[in-house]
């Protein structure tokens, strides 16, 4: 049975004060926001895209970090998930965040140049994921104190809220089954439940 | 031509101004609304059906590209916050009304649950309120459609709840379960709080304002945002003044009795503006009590995982929102504060994955984790009462014009140390009764945050002590009156809206029987 202590874990993983343009309860207008979005095309198949932000090395880091935190599984990784333009159009439009980027993407070139002599897209995966596991840790333990923590805790967070509300996050990743017409509610069909 | 006179002008025209114009023009009242936003179709202006995905920054904005509505507290729209509201509709009951004598702290209503419980009744007839015949002296039953289903997560916290002898019950809301002639019956797409498309749920334009136009007694003046309640030389009000929305032109109202009900603090906000030689402090402030007695709701939250659903499929569960409701069980037990609480969970709809972020890892374990989570994701919002004080209390900031250059209001609230007992215990109970439920723990708000606005132009007998008098009149002025939150001399635990209405249904009566008396 799982104790009061290892629950409290995950709460500690949070931390109090985040780096990120809106909470992760705002994220959904829910409140009354008033950013003029456009609405998306909907697309079948995903035009190319041109980063605003992003530089074009940029950019591949950025896709390649993106599709290690969520990867491709029987369903889609978030790169293919557009993730990727999803966290160009945040930092597009958050100049406040820009920099903690643009020092976290140097930095994890600069670290791989140093271990690797090579930038972090042409390493292998194993060490693409050794560079970043230790970021990943300090941001589960609540230390968040160095570049390479405050921008991997930004590049999740953002991986996350752009894979689970893309199409293939929601819907196929997770099987959201809602916004539908239903002549009555269902109920509880579990047995032990109901 | 002279300019007429309605028998009525209404500010406002969400629960309150809707309800109390509606049951006015039926009655042969001619009554104005004036409302600071647009008209707004329920049926094409929000994004009820909409994704994240539909939107390149993954907000679904309160209205559709190109629709106005909802841009400021000034000028939300025709319907108000009943456009978004989630419709929880709750009766208070005698220890609502009577908590100070009951518990010694806070203030009493003058008036007590009998003189609201016929409105109640006629409100529940009239918008059809799903709920279950709970027979809880503190919660009382009324008139109600069939309750609906709880959700396999409800069942799971009944069962823990119950363990530690705490009530689950079903949720009661201001949404058909059934159909009527008019509205049709809830379709479950569970978005309701982004605007409901077919009016299955409650919104006071379509329910009540709309219908009373047929009476030809009604008049609805959107676009005009009221800046000023017009006063006489003989202390009484003659009508408003407002700014148009759209072309900043400014006009009047006139009327023989001027209502406001501006949701709460821009009613306050309101009187606060309209400055005079004889109320230098704002309209019907003799007291010095406007703006005072802010008594806005407390909540928390506490997310868990329910344990039993981790790793199931993802469900189409997202209903209309919460389907259960903890109603208050700490006013009968033992405890060190006054007043009590009482909880709502699983408001969120399954479009919001906010939480992902917050899962420790990353790659294919994290992914697993967060799919495995997903139907478990569950968030406890307990609301507490507060009680009033000194330092917190509604006024304006004349520094910060908004864009139609009035002064904004500004809230200020500071939590006394009964709140702060409240929210402390509310929170471990909430804890409490997701562990015996069999929770894995996410996260947990550390301080207490307001919502469901109340207080401010306090409603009691003593004109010293308060600015309305048991029937929503101003006790300085004869024909002016305030019917929304603000009026709330207490603010009990559970969602007002409901009593907001029954409110106003009481004061249409009281305005009409005083104006076919020649009193007005």
């Amino acid at each position: 049975m799982e104790t009061r202590r290892d629950t409290l874990k995950i709460i500690g993983a949070i931390g109090s004060t985040c780096a990120f343009p809106f909470g992760a309860n705002d994220l959904y207008g829910q409140q009354e926001h008033h950013h003029a979005a456009a609405l998306a095309q909907v697309q079948s198949t995903r035009a190319p895209f041109t980063p605003k932000f992003f530089s074009a090395p940029e950019y591949q880091t950025i896709s390649r970090i993106a599709d290690l935190i969520i990867p491709p599984t029987d369903t889609p990784g978030a790169a293919a998930a557009g993730v990727p333009e999803y966290i160009d159009n945040v930092l597009t439009n958050n100049s406040d965040v820009q920099k903690t980027m643009r020092d976290g993407l140097a930095w994890i070139d600069n670290q791989s140049s140093e271990l690797h002599k090579k930038r972090f897209v042409e390493l292998t995966e194993d060490d693409q994921i050794a560079i970043l596991r230790p970021l990943s840790d300090a941001v589960d333990r609540a230390r968040v104190n160095s570049i390479g923590a405050l921008f991997f805790r930004m590049i999740k967070s953002m991986t996350a809220d752009g894979y689970y509300t893309s199409q293939a996050g929601l819907v196929q990743e997770l099987g959201y089954k809602g916004n539908t017409v239903l002549a009555a509610f269902p109920g509880c069909d579990h047995p032990e439940h109901s | 031509m002279a300019t007429k006179i309605y028998d009525v002008v209404v500010v406002g025209s969400g629960p309150s101004g809707g309800t109390l114009s509606a049951h006015l023009a039926r009655r042969g009242v001619d009554v104005a609304v004036v409302e600071g936003g647009p008209k707004i179709d329920t049926r094409t202006a929000f994004n009820t059906h909409a994704m994240p995905f539909d939107f390149a920054n993954r907000h679904i904005p309160t209205m559709r590209p190109g629709v106005a509505g909802f841009e400021s507290e000034r000028s939300r729209g025709l319907g108000g916050k009943s456009m978004t509201w989630n419709a929880v509709a709750w009766r208070f009951s005698h220890r609502d009304f009577k908590g100070r004598s009951i518990d010694g702290a806070g203030e009493d209503w003058p008036i007590d649950y009998q003189d609201l419980a016929p409105f109640y009744d006629k409100i529940e007839r009239e918008v059809g309120v799903c709920g279950n015949l709970d027979h809880l002296e503190d919660l009382p039953d009324g008139v109600f459609l069939p309750p609906v289903p709880m959700k396999c997560s409800d069942m799971i916290v009944k069962r823990g709840a119950a363990k530690l002898g705490v009530k689950v019950i079903h949720v009661r809301k201001s949404t058909r379960s059934v159909a009527s002639a008019t509205q049709p019956a809830c379709h479950f797409c569970g978005n309701c709080m982004a605007g409901c498309d077919v009016v299955a749920k409650y919104n006071s334009y379509d329910v009540h304002m709309r219908p009373a136009l047929a009476s030809g007694h009604l008049t609805l003046l959107p676009n005009s945002i009221v800046r000023e309640v017009i006063v006489s030389n003989e202390n009484r009000v003659t009508g408003v003044r407002f700014l148009n929305r759209e072309t900043r032109a400014e006009g009047e109202v006139l009327g023989r009795t001027v209502v406001l009900a501006c949701a709460c603090v821009q009613s306050v906000a309101l009187l606060l503006m309209s400055k005079s030689r004889r109320y230098p402090h704002g309209l019907a402030n003799s007291s010095g009590e406007l703006g005072r007695n802010f008594i806005p709701h407390f909540t928390g939250g506490v997310e868990v995982f329910l344990k039993d659903l981790v790793g199931r499929p993802a469900s189409n569960d997202e209903g209309f929102l919460d389907h259960a409701y903890v109603p208050s069980f700490m006013h009968n037990r033992k405890r060190d504060f006054a007043r009590s609480f009482g909880m709502q969970f699983g408001y969120q709809n399954r479009r919001s994955v906010g939480w992902a972020r917050s899962l420790p890892g990353f790659g294919q374990e994290y992914k697993r984790s967060v799919k495995d989570r997903y139907p478990g994701f569950l968030v406890f919002s307990p609301y507490g009462e507060m009680l009033p004080n000194k330092k917190s209390f509604v006024d304006l900031d004349y520094d910060k014009p908004d864009v139609h250059g009035l002064p904004m209001a500004r809230r200020h609230v500071s939590w006394g140390e009964n709140d702060q007992r409240i929210f402390r215990e509310m929170t471990r109970w909430s804890r409490e009764i997701l562990e015996a439920a069999g929770a894995e723990f996410l996260s947990e708000d550390p301080h207490p945050a307001t919502n469901h606005e109340l207080g401010g132009c306090r409603m009691g007998v003593d004109p010293r002590t308060s600015v309305v008098n048991a029937d929503c009149r101003a006790h300085d002025v004869q024909n002016l009156y305030v019917v929304d939150g603000s009026v709330f001399p207490s603010a009990s635990e559970k969602n007002p809206t409901h009593t907001i209405m029954a409110l106003a249904a009481r004061t249409a009566d009281h305005i009409a029987d005083r104006l076919k008396k020649g009193e007005a």
